[in-house]
């Protein structure tokens, strides 16, 4: 199933930037943050919030297939 | 939520993209693009006094830019050059007649910052936009801070 994942950034007057990453759980949200500190620049602060600590969303489909035979 | 990140900005672009910062950030504060014009061609008058200002976290990449070229911008006495200097940063200088050296750093200040709001402003909205990210709101809050909303969607 697909995600949604949100990103607020806020580019302050002098130049910096604070990124708020939403819906995206897991390590997988520092990806973000990671390929935005190299379009920006120096990592000057992280907080990780409660939605890292979650697990990521994996969803397995197991599909299930019977073969009748008319007897 | 997920994770909050403070970035500090680093300027590393070539020419055109430092262009189009100082562009945006003489729009947004009133100022007129004069000229672009070359340091040998440049005729200095004595009578004004200049600041002149650097910007620690910057780099103009060398390519197609030689440490000649600025662009000079005005907006009533008030005279502002950026350039690249000789080590490859980005140089904003101010030049007046009528205004007191405290003023001019005031000036050169504010165009810097502005200036580096723009550059990162127009970074950002770029990278967005090649990872297909779709823009839901933008605005400017009344600190003068910009504020991108945007999201995609992932498998």
């Amino acid at each position: 199933m697909a995600q949604q994942h949100e990103v607020e950034i806020i580019v302050s007057k002098t130049g910096d930037v604070k990124v708020h990453v939403k819906g995206v759980k897991g390590k997988a949200c520092l990806e973000y943050t990671k390929w935005l500190s190299e379009v920006v620049g120096k990592v000057k602060d992280q907080k990780l919030t409660s939605e890292y600590y979650e697990p990521e969303v994996k969803t397995r489909i197991n599909l299930h297939q019977e073969l009748k035979t008319e007897q | 939520m997920s994770a909050v990140v403070i970035l500090t900005p680093v300027i590393i672009g070539g020419w055109p993209s430092i262009m189009a910062a100082v562009a945006g950030a003489a729009s947004a504060l009133g100022l007129v693009v004069k000229e672009q014009i070359k340091e040998e061609l440049r005729q200095e008058q004595a009578v004004e006094q200049s600041v002149e200002v650097e910007l620690a976290n910057s780099e103009v990449i060398a390519q197609n830019l030689a440490t000649d070229k600025e662009i000079v911008l005005v907006k009533g006495d008030v005279e502002i050059r950026v350039g690249r200097d000789e080590r490859g940063r980005c140089r904003v200088c101010v030049k007046s007649k009528g205004k007191t050296k405290a003023d001019m750093e005031q000036i050169a200040e504010e165009f810097s910052q502005k200036m580096t709001q723009c550059f990162v402003y127009n970074r950002v909205a770029t990278e967005l936009k090649s990872k297909g990210f779709q823009m839901v709101n933008e605005e400017v809050m009344e600190d003068q801070s910009i504020r991108i909303n945007v999201r995609r969607w992932v498998d």
